[in-house]
């Protein structure tokens, strides 16, 4: 009797898995969504910029694709949306998913612009074992290299930040790397500002040229942590350089406390306030005294006037 | 005759005076060094004590002194103070919010309330007839020119160096002078026991995230102020599954999105999207901006009893 209660349990149980599993598949677009095609081209400068888009927006939930670190949401998981299973859909078919959104899953069409979801689509297909077609296009070749270093220049003046991208050969010689995006970043306080623009790719002598933002405030001595590094991880590995450079405006932090004011606590309170308040406690207690020490007087001035 | 009458009463009177003043001498002395004292009349005797590195060591009884401040000060003055330099800012992104909730949990469990009581609250909004409705997230303006300080008659709340409003339920006296000034209707009263009162009495009392809550205080939104002091986002912003909230440091011009992480500047985004705040006509000079319901993400056409619309 148990066993089989434990069995019908079971085959319940599996049952409802396999529903909401069957649900999850049958999004579906419609068949003119599917025929939308991609207008971009599966550039390195378009790929890179999909996969910016992507970590901003889609990573938090889907994980990184092909990595399959997908938050675990309950009833349907986010689908690993760098998988073969996924990128089965055509283009047409996931901008009108993104666009549309399902369940947990947001609606991107206000949020995201064309552009970017076209982006976004690009970076995946370029995890696409299957179209050979679109797999990454390298705008330049550049030679195998080692060692890959960033070089900073910063001129002070005109507060430009120029890096040096450049790798060792196998020949010992140190060559520029060219068509890299580099980002430049400066440390605030729960993040890095971008400040590296739409264009920081590296030209032939493997430099990209960023101009610091004339207005951005920084620290009392106008120092900030520069970071800039190679955007794409998958290029060289992880290749940073942080350096701390006074080009930010010094910026004194005022405290409001050093002012006196109404809202202050009492420390803090405004000298009118606290000497009008005193003053005033004093008269008050002034004239009580006063009253009260002519009222013992007077039987003192009656027996003198007896 | 009549002289020796006043005589005898005024010695009478600073006899006992003395007798009092000397007792409660004595007595205070032995309360509050009685230990030290007592170690103090045998010399050369040692005790065992653990240090803060979980060594034991071995100290003569005559070096002994009672700690003068406990961590519940501590934590006070700290509180109190607040990070010197900083000066903390919210965005909320109206056209983004969908009413998820998610910040409103997260917040209570931060800071130990039932579900219907509101650090942060979101709220169905619509201005005029005509008008399209939006939800808008409120949580306290921490305001630069606070009417709730103003009015606490025992330097309960109180304004930090960071721009942050805080309340010391410890001090809090529970005559909700502040409920009434604040125009944002920002701040909550514990009416009954808190939640959870029983499992977290023997917790220390954390000014910077008013738990554990006290029963008969006021209780308000923090900045998550315990977690701003780890670098992190407050619970609310990083709760948020929309990329609603940003938060950051006017004093940097940055503020980083919680659900993006995306940094940008504080002046452009306010700038380009026509950031305001609430009420300003009241002078009360908000830190939480607000970005208008322009372009929403997700729509609201104001029928709550539509189960579309709860998100």
């Amino acid at each position: 009797m148990k066993n089989a209660i434990k069995i019908i349990a079971s085959l319940f149980l599996l049952f409802a898995f396999s529903a909401t599993v069957t649900m999850a598949q049958k999004w579906s677009a419609p068949a003119s969504a599917k025929k939308k095609q991609n207008p971009y081209e599966a550039s390195t400068k378009n790929i890179s910029s999909g996969k910016k888009i992507y970590n901003i927006n889609c990573k938090s939930c889907h994980g990184d694709a092909t990595m399959g670190n997908m938050l675990p949401l309950q009833p349907v998981a986010p689908s690993d949306l760098g998988s073969q299973a996924f990128l089965m859909q055509t283009d047409g078919e996931i901008y009108y998913k993104v666009n549309k959104g399902n369940g947990a899953m947001p609606t991107f069409e206000k949020t995201l612009s064309d552009e970017d979801k076209w982006m976004v689509i690009t970076y995946l297909r370029s995890f696409d074992q299957n179209k050979k077609a679109s797999k990454k296009i390298a705008e330049v070749i550049n030679p195998e290299v080692s060692d890959v270093r960033i070089l900073l220049d910063i001129n002070k003046e005109d507060k430009r930040i120029i890096a040096n991208l450049s790798g060792l050969t196998k020949k010992g010689d140190r060559v520029a790397l060219q068509g890299i995006e580099l980002s430049v970043k400066v440390k605030r306080n729960f993040g890095y500002l971008d400040i590296s623009g739409d264009d920081a790719y590296t030209n032939e002598k493997g430099e990209v040229s960023v101009q610091f933002p004339k207005d951005l405030p920084a620290d009392r001595e106008g120092h900030v942590n520069l970071l800039v590094k190679v955007t794409d991880d998958a290029y060289y590995g992880e290749v940073i350089v942080d350096r701390i450079a006074s080009l930010g405006i010094p910026t004194n932090p005022v405290n409001p406390l050093d002012e006196r004011a109404m809202w202050g606590t009492r420390a803090n309170a405004p000298i009118w306030i606290i000497l009008s308040y005193v003053g005033g406690v004093i008269c008050i207690w002034g004239v009580i005294f006063l009253v009260l020490f002519q009222l013992i007087q007077l039987p003192k001035l009656a027996k003198n006037k007896e | 005759m009549k002289e020796e009458t006043s005589n005898n009463s005024r010695r009478k009177f600073l006899k006992s005076v003395g007798i009092t003043v000397s007792a409660a001498g004595v007595v205070s002395g032995f309360s509050l060094l009685g230990a030290a004292k007592a170690a103090a009349q045998e010399p050369g005797e040692t005790v065992n004590l653990l240090t803060q590195d979980g060594q034991l060591v071995q100290v003569d009884k005559n070096q002994l002194r009672p700690t003068v401040t406990g961590p519940l000060t501590e934590l006070q003055k700290r509180g109190r103070e607040g990070i010197a330099g900083k000066s903390f800012v919210m965005v909320i992104d109206l056209s983004k919010c969908r009413n998820a909730r998610k910040c409103m949990v997260a917040c209570q469990n931060h800071h130990q309330l039932r579900p219907d009581q509101h650090h942060i609250n979101v709220l169905q909004m619509q201005d005029a007839e005509h008008t399209a409705p939006y939800f808008m997230p409120k949580p306290c303006q921490h305001c630069d020119n606070p009417p709730c300080t103003k009015v606490c008659p025992v330097d309960a709340t109180f304004k930090r160096q960071d721009g942050i409003v805080l309340i010391d339920n410890e001090r809090c006296i529970g005559c909700r002078f502040c409920i009434a000034a604040c125009p944002y209707s920002a701040r909550i009263f514990q009416w009954t026991e808190p939640k959870d009162a029983e499992k977290y009495k023997n917790l220390t009392y954390n000014i910077e995230a008013n738990v554990p809550q006290k029963k008969g205080t006021v209780s308000k939104c923090l900045f998550s102020a315990d977690r701003l002091r780890e670098n992190k986002l407050p619970s609310c912003v990083s709760s948020c599954p929309n990329g609603v909230y940003y938060f950051g440091d006017q004093n940097e011009d940055a503020v980083t999105n919680g659900t993006t992480h995306e940094t940008v500047r504080f002046s452009k985004l306010i700038e380009e999207n026509a950031g305001y705040t609430l009420m300003p006509e009241l002078g009360t000079k908000p830190r939480v901006y607000y970005l208008p319901p322009k372009n929403r993400a997700f729509k609201f056409n104001g029928d709550l009893l539509n189960e579309e619309n709860l998100h």
